[in-house]
């Protein structure tokens, strides 16, 4: 993965994150909730808590390749090994009594005052909530979010606009104090200028050669998925855009001698983040954008209208729209980024969020031209990768890529 | 011996429960071929099956131009003038001997890929099987070690059969297990050993994209041609076989060795 000068910023920003979030935890400092990563973060931060994304705590996991070290005690639990394996890994540690936060001076997963879910993502969030609430005996409140959605309607907004305001009284009662419209309005202001920033680091991969791929993307979205509202992921995003930018004036590629961009569609697979990296700049090729990375541009939120604009962004949500909007969105992506190829990754304990499973695929390919590969995977759970599954397929494709160039420039001869 | 203006080529497909090889006139004739076993190291098989390739089409190996390899262990091909992928090289083998666009299903020891092929001969598309149902030709190798006979004889066990013997799961190390339990329960061998293929079957279809012609290549289907009766039945797509099914992907790593510049 590329060498950014930003990183050290990541990681001073991370650090503070983190160590701040012990602190509430452990001394008290603040009150602390937990949030999904689409959640109501900002009425949280308004509230003056100190957010924790779950989802970020497994990720790590995941990209130590410790997951399937802690799983197998959440299976014990009667967590099936089918169902999210975020879910099953993180409260595996939890059980462990161990957690990557200990390298910012957490004694372990920080202890909630009250969870808060978005089921527009799965359900699988609010059964993994259900299980701290039921541990700490602490409450778990939450949004509970239609789904396949095709457009987004004023209807489906003001429903979940209604339910973001019922959360206020659980959520003003655990803080100690009381909604205060211009921290909301603060909160979400903040949070929108994270988005566009975060949106503009994104789109620098539009440049050919692409400054930064997906997988440096997963790395650099860190601040956007925890800091959501907070200023200092807009400080860090600065940071990020101007060195992006300047990469692409001076076409400081991320993948050297880019020969082939490609689009991910679907979860990373933490555990061969790097493996996989390496693999596609072995061929010369660079998977300039995804979905994922794009999950974290929120365009409709709005200070101005901030309840209403926070269920429409959490709507929006590619996730939870239905194949055919996702379809228009990944074309719209494909010709954005000027890509050769799409490579969906069919993640095992994540079916909300693999999209090869409905004939997605084809119908794009059809429609678009671009061709596809299906890599089998997992995000957490190392045991459903092939490595040698993954090379053998992605060399094929490449090849295939190559194959379809060189026949066009003969063409064209 | 050939005239000497003959440009000549081998390719060697380097597969997980063989090695398969072929010397290739550049008009496209196979000239020899040969299979080896995959045991032991891979470099050792590769040679044992190009040499024995080469006797086959009465050369030698100095006499050959060009090398190509493909498959599993094509690394392990350190004199090879191009390398490339299963899944066109399978394409480009099966376009040599049917010149038209087909669906292909290549079912190898490993790793069955269901390949769209256009015009050229060239993938435009390749599918795989979900990775816990990898292996589909090493576990019908480990049906026919349980059941007691020589692989080659799977087959005509299953064509005896009156009735099939469940053995149907996700996972052929699962469906292994499922063997044992069958014989257990006093299925005959005749009954499982069609389960075996049946259970095959499945799980090739589910891979999805045939669309006729369908056509199959790859080693399975010369020693257990049953499958493709069931392929068949289950699809609902009239199921062809590729002339010299084992040898497609040698062929097409071949053809691929001339299509490149050779190697300095």
């Amino acid at each position: 993965m590329t060498a950014f000068d930003a990183t050290s910023t990541l990681k001073a920003t991370m650090d503070r994150y983190y160590r701040d979030l012990g602190a509430a935890a452990e001394r008290g400092t603040a009150p602390v909730a937990w949030c999904t990563s689409v959640g109501p973060a900002e009425l949280l931060r308004a509230l003056g808590f100190r957010v924790f994304f779950p989802e970020n705590h497994a990720a790590m996991l995941g990209a130590a390749r410790t997951a399937n070290r802690y799983m197998p005690l959440a299976h014990a639990h009667g967590y099936s090994q089918d169902i999210c394996s975020y879910l099953t890994s993180d409260v595996g540690a939890y059980l462990a009594g161990e957690s990557p936060l200990s390298a910012y001076g957490l004694q372990g997963t920080p202890r909630a005052d009250v969870l808060v879910f978005n089921t527009n993502q799965c359900r699988d969030v609010r059964d993994w909530f259900e299980w701290y609430g039921r541990a700490w005996n602490v409450p778990v409140v939450g949004v509970r979010s239609p789904r396949s959605l095709e457009a987004v309607t004023d209807d489906d907004v003001e429903a979940i606009a209604r339910q973001i305001e019922r959360l206020v009284p659980t959520l003003e009662a655990v803080a100690g104090t009381r909604l205060d419209a211009p921290r909301l309005e603060h909160a979400v202001r903040v949070s929108r200028e994270c988005s566009d920033l975060w949106e503009l680091c994104l789109r620098t991969a539009a440049h050919e050669p692409a400054p930064l791929t997906f997988f440096d993307g997963t790395v650099h979205m860190g601040p956007a998925v925890v800091l959501r509202g907070a200023e200092e992921a807009c400080a860090y995003y600065r940071v990020l855009l101007q060195e992006l930018e300047q990469r692409a004036r001076e076409n400081v590629a991320a993948v050297q001698g880019e020969a082939f961009r490609l689009y991910w569609d679907g979860m990373p697979i933490w555990g061969r983040l790097r493996s996989l990296s390496t693999l596609f700049a072995e061929f010369r090729t660079s998977v300039v954008a995804s979905t994922y990375c794009n999950s974290w541009i929120f365009s409709a939120l709005d200070p101005a209208d901030p309840i209403r604009s926070m269920a429409r962004a959490s709507l929006e949500l590619f996730i939870g729209r239905s194949e055919e909007a996702k379809e228009d969105y990944i074309a719209r992506m494909t010709e954005l980024y000027r890509v050769d190829g799409i490579v969906y990754h069919d993640c095992r304990t994540c079916p909300n969020n693999t999209n090869t499973r409905y004939g997605m695929p084809g119908r794009l390919a059809d429609r678009t031209g671009i061709p596809a590969l299906v890599l089998d995977g997992d995000v957490n759970d190392m045991r459903c990768v092939s490595d040698e599954q993954a090379r053998t397929n992605v060399e094929g494709f490449i090849e295939q890529l190559a194959d379809a160039r060189h026949l066009a420039r003969s063409a064209r001869v | 011996m050939f005239s000497n203006h003959l440009n000549l080529a081998a390719g060697i497909d380097v597969g997980t429960e063989c090695v398969k090889a072929v010397i290739v006139a550049d008009d496209g004739r196979v000239l020899g071929r040969a299979v080896a076993p995959s045991r032991g190291y891979f470099q050792a098989c590769a040679y044992d099956a190009l040499t024995a390739a080469c006797e086959d089409a009465q050369t030698d190996r100095r006499s050959l131009d060009r090398l190509g390899a493909t498959g599993f262990g094509m690394s392990s091909v350190g004199e090879a003038t191009a390398c490339a992928g299963d899944a066109s090289c399978h394409a480009l083998g099966a376009f040599q001997h049917l010149p038209q666009p087909m669906t292909l299903l290549d079912i190898g020891g490993r790793d069955p890929h269901v390949i769209s092929v256009d015009d050229l001969g060239r993938r435009t598309d390749a599918r795989g099987i979900r990775r816990c149902a990898l292996g589909i030709g090493s576990f019908l190798m480990f049906a026919a070690h349980h059941l007691d006979v020589p692989p080659a004889r799977l087959q005509e066990l299953a064509a005896a059969a009156e009735r099939t013997a469940k053995v149907s799961s996700y996972c052929s190390v699962f469906s292994a297990t499922t063997i044992l339990e069958r014989l257990r329960e006093g299925a005959t061998r005749e009954e499982i050993a069609r389960g075996c293929i049946q259970s095959i079957a499945e799980r090739i279809v589910e891979i999805g994209g045939f669309r006729e012609p369908l056509y199959v290549c790859g080693g399975v289907v010369e020693f257990f041609p049953g499958l493709m009766q069931a392929v068949q039945e289950l699809s609902g797509v009239a199921v062809h076989v590729v002339p010299d099914p084992i040898y497609t992907a040698a062929l097409g790593a071949a053809m691929m060795a001339f299509r490149e510049a050779p190697a300095a």
